[in-house]
């Protein structure tokens, strides 16, 4: 008789690239987070307390959240234009505007800030002329507003388009075919495929604009009470020095990012599942 | 009449899709194209429901002129081959979205997708989504839902093809009742044959855009009119055999015409077509007289045990003359192929490979004739065009299928070769929509012998190089007559129209064969034809009177044809130099004579008759080969 062949343990493969992996992640991207909300902590819940009422803390955070609000509404509904453009029409130059309305990804933001200046700056190619009128888009929340739609853009498209190149015209179709207008088709069958794709798309959008710094910075001039922004808030705190300021804040927006991203994380999620 | 389709033509970048459809579906019909995948049957049924729009013709839905109205008002049901129910809408929804988009109350539209639910089996489940639901159950709601709004035609693209077998055949099931309570004018597409045949009142063939047959479903079985109908529904036998005197010959067997069949010319190829169930095996021969005609022996080849039903296959050698459509031949195979169907409870050993089995027919239908089937070969001489126009213009008058052919040396001229004939396609025969265009690659005289022999052509015209003095005839010319039994008409300067066909049956030559061609292409042409028959001066009196009566039958056999014809015979030694006198004293404008044995061809070729006449005059000469 032979002797029976013990199992190998290779069918199950080793944990040990997890534990590597984990040992990686932890001081790169686990404990940087961490150490945000125990400096925030540090000092009690008072000192917290007083550090947000804060006027200009307070206006920060209000601000970045009303100025992500625009952006998600505004990108909203421009991306979701852009996604259907692209992805039902056939014309000539789509490639290139494919590519271009995607740049705003492989672009610093700096250069972003930069670019806006030369444009609506008072010395800028369309700014001269707005000047004059005492129109002054930059350096006022209008200038925040245009970097951050600038910034954003290709988030909300990202998220939509593939949605609506997966969706096959026959769906259009049937519903012509059924007597809907082109309108009504839009707003009762294609609107609705997407939630999806504009719910992860909005929030991402949002998520983006309330963390933007590079582009804010140049275009805001970080005035206090005027322009500045829960990020340029948190710069301009650590550089004075009060770092108990600079860590409240930061932990209220890495708690509101977090909750936006389970919240995308559970859409995806459900769309995944249902889509199928 | 529900749906009256007329001249519908539709092309994709230059490509043409559909190609001249006209159909007209009756109240309450169910109509189903059946096609290849491509043939261009689903772009007919998104035209008729306006998702593509038509580059010419009409669409007519219940008397309304509907070709430029958009999607929304021409009131079709569409189901689409992936259901395309809208996901986030339970199946009840679904249903109810067209009411809801005209603002019906809901009471009603609960009402309607209820009933509606009911119809395609689905109560109760209004409330799913689609995700909840199976493929056929998806399909059902799609169904509904393009009933929901009473549609004046319901049109379905392949509803069925994502599904498996045994769904599929219940929801066939489903449909057909369906569609009979509410009598609704339906247009089903699909490449299904049994599908169609289940479910269709009609059934309308698709190929390459074209609408080619029209019929029910047993018409078409059994009795179709085009050979692509007959290989395209069910498996079969064609054969090609040939018209003789009121019978069908296939190689040693005859069968008669039937009193149905569509008259064939005398020695105009007849296709034949029977059932493999409706082939019969025997160890013995056949009752002569009996209900079964004998066609030949044969050898099983292998038998396959299909459940119902075993096939056998035969090998027949020695049928003669005649060419097999299908089963198609195999490259390098010389015998013919013939299919059966047995119960399967026959006995088995009976079908043993190798077993010697005699092979009857008991019911067969004959196909409608096509016109003269021409190969025109174009080169690139200037010569070359004169001759493909007279190819077009030959094409046309015969009525039947004609190829431009190209051969190249290259592969990087393929292409503009290609571009040429089209061309030539488009200026000489644009309201021939039976002219194909062929670029072959490789040398010249093999490829066209190739083409002549595949393609199974009936005249293939070539160009007279001139300056290509060593042989006049040409490399390719001589080939194809040793190779090949196609006819073949030279062309050095086209003369059109016909108007004067002299046929000359030359001393010691059957003349058969060059009178019944000869008599295909006067009939088609309109031609008045001179026979001429030369006996040598020598000649016996019963020599002289035999040539009198040979003469005075063929006169007869053309006349039965409809062709106006006179006749004569003379004594002469040298027959080539009175045929070229007669022509030109004529002015004929084709000659015809047949071309001898290849034995005798090979005997002295420069002296040889057929090449002298061609060697010696501008006129079209069409050479007969003799078919012993």
């Amino acid at each position: 008789m032979t002797p029976a062949i013990r199992p190998r343990r290779a069918a199950r493969a080793s944990r040990l690239p997890i534990f590597l992996l984990l040992a990686v992640l932890l001081p790169l991207l686990l404990m940087p987070l961490a150490a945000v909300f125990i400096f925030a902590g540090r000092g009690g819940l008072p000192a917290f307390q007083q550090a947000l009422s804060n006027p200009d803390a307070q206006f920060a955070i209000r601000f970045s959240l009303l100025i992500a609000l625009g952006t998600a509404l505004v990108n909203g509904v421009l991306g979701t234009l852009a996604a259907y453009v692209l992805s039902k029409y056939r014309f000539r130059g789509r490639e290139a505007l494919t590519v271009i309305v995607n740049l705003p990804v492989a672009i610093p933001t700096v250069v972003v800030g930069t670019s806006l200046l030369l444009l609506w700056g008072p010395i800028g190619l369309l700014g001269r002329f707005l000047d004059p009128l005492g129109i002054q888009p930059m350096f006022a929340p209008l200038g925040v507003l245009l970097a951050h739609l600038f910034v954003t853009f290709p988030y909300m498209l990202g998220a939509v388009k593939p949605v609506l190149d997966e969706l096959e015209v026959t769906y259009e179709e049937a519903a012509y075919t059924i007597g809907a207008s082109r309108w009504q088709t839009f707003r009762y069958v294609i609107l609705p495929a997407l939630r999806g794709g504009l719910f992860s798309g909005t929030l991402l959008t949002f998520a983006h604009s309330l963390g933007e710094f590079g582009a804010t910075v140049l275009v805001s001039g970080n005035l206090r009470l005027r322009t500045q922004t829960a990020p340029l808030f948190i710069f301009a705190q650590f550089e004075a020095g009060n770092i108990e300021n600079a860590n409240a804040v930061a932990a209220v927006l890495a708690t509101l990012s977090f909750l936006l991203f389970f919240t995308l994380l559970r859409i995806t999620r459900r769309e995944r599942q249902e889509g199928a | 009449m529900s749906i009256v389709l007329s001249g519908l033509t539709k092309r994709f970048a230059g490509h043409i899709v559909v190609n001249h459809v006209s159909l007209e579906v009756n109240d309450g019909e169910f109509f189903v194209l059946l096609g290849g995948s491509g043939a261009g049957k689903s772009t007919v049924l998104r035209m008729i429901a306006g998702l593509s729009e038509p580059d010419a013709g009409r669409i007519e839905l219940n008397g309304r002129d509907v070709t430029y109205l958009p999607p929304q008002e021409r009131n079709t049901g569409f189901v689409f081959q992936n259901y395309s129910i809208f996901r986030h809408m339970t199946a009840a929804e679904n249903i109810e979205f067209g009411l809801r988009i005209r603002r019906a109350p809901a009471a009603d539209r609960r009402r309607r997708s209820d009933e509606l639910l009911e119809l395609v089996g689905l109560a109760g489940l209004g409330n799913r989504y689609p995700h909840q639901l199976s493929g056929g159950q998806q399909q059902r709601v799609a169904i509904a839902r393009a009933l929901a709004q009473d549609p004046a035609v319901f049109l379905l693209d392949e509803p069925f093809g994502a599904l498996d077998v045994k769904i599929r055949a219940q929801l066939r099931q489903s449909l057909k009742e369906i569609q009979h309570r509410l009598g609704v004018t339906t247009i089903q597409v699909t490449h299904d044959q049994e599908e169609a045949f289940e479910l269709a009142d009609r059934i309308g063939i698709v190929e390459r855009g074209t609408l080619i047959e029209v019929g029910t479903a047993e018409d078409l079985y059994h009795r179709p009119r085009s050979e692509f109908a007959a290989t395209f529904i069910g498996g079969g036998n064609v054969l090609v055999g040939r018209a003789e005197a009121g019978h069908i010959r296939l190689g040693g067997a005859t069968l008669p015409f039937r009193p149905d069949s569509p008259a064939h010319d005398e020695g105009a190829p007849v296709r034949v077509l029977f059932r493999p169930e409706t082939v019969r095996l025997k160890r013995e021969r056949f009752a002569r007289g009996g209900p079964t005609h004998t066609l030949a022996q044969g050898l099983v080849r292998d038998r396959l045990f299909a459940g119902p039903v075993q096939r056998i296959r035969l090998d027949v050698d020695g049928l003669q003359g005649v060419r097999p459509i299908t089963p198609p031949p195999a490259y390098g195979q010389r015998t013919t192929q013939i299919e059966s169907i047995q119960p399967s409870d026959a006995p088995g050993e009976l079908f043993a490979p190798g077993q010697a089995l005699w092979i009857g027919v008991e019911s067969y239908h004959i196909l409608e004739p096509t016109g003269l089937k021409l190969l025109v070969c174009c080169d690139e001489t200037p010569g070359g065009e004169a001759v493909s126009e007279f190819g077009g213009r030959l094409a046309q008058a015969a009525g039947g299928p004609a190829t431009l052919l190209s051969v190249v040396g290259a592969s990087e001229a393929v292409a503009q070769a290609r571009d040429r004939l089209e061309e030539m396609r488009r200026r000489y025969s644009p309201q021939q929509p039976m002219v194909h265009t062929r670029v072959r690659q490789g040398q010249s005289s093999a490829e066209i012998l190739i083409e002549a022999q595949e393609g199974s052509f009936e005249v293939a015209i070539l160009g007279r190089r001139s300056g290509a003095d060593e042989q006049a005839l040409g490399a390719t010319a001589l080939r194809l007559l040793e190779q090949s039994e196609v006819p073949l008409l030279f062309v050095t300067t086209p003369r059109w129209p016909l108007h004067r066909m002299l046929i000359c049956t030359a001393g010691g030559e059957p003349g058969k064969t060059s009178i019944l061609m000869g008599g295909r292409l006067a009939r088609r042409t309109q031609a008045d034809v001179t026979v001429l028959h030369i006996y040598g001066s020598r000649a016996t009196l019963g020599e002289i009177a035999r040539a009198t009566r040979h003469v005075q039958e063929a006169q007869a056999t053309l006349e039965a044809q409809g062709v106006r014809c006179q006749s004569r015979v003379e004594g002469q030694d040298d027959v080539a130099a009175s045929i070229l006198a007669e022509a030109e004293s004529g002015d004929y404008d084709l000659v015809v004579i047949g071309a001898p044995r290849p034995q005798e061809r090979h005997r002295g070729r420069r002296g040889e008759l057929v090449f002298r006449i061609v060697e010696s005059t501008a006129r079209p000469v069409l050479i007969v080969p003799v078919v012993s």
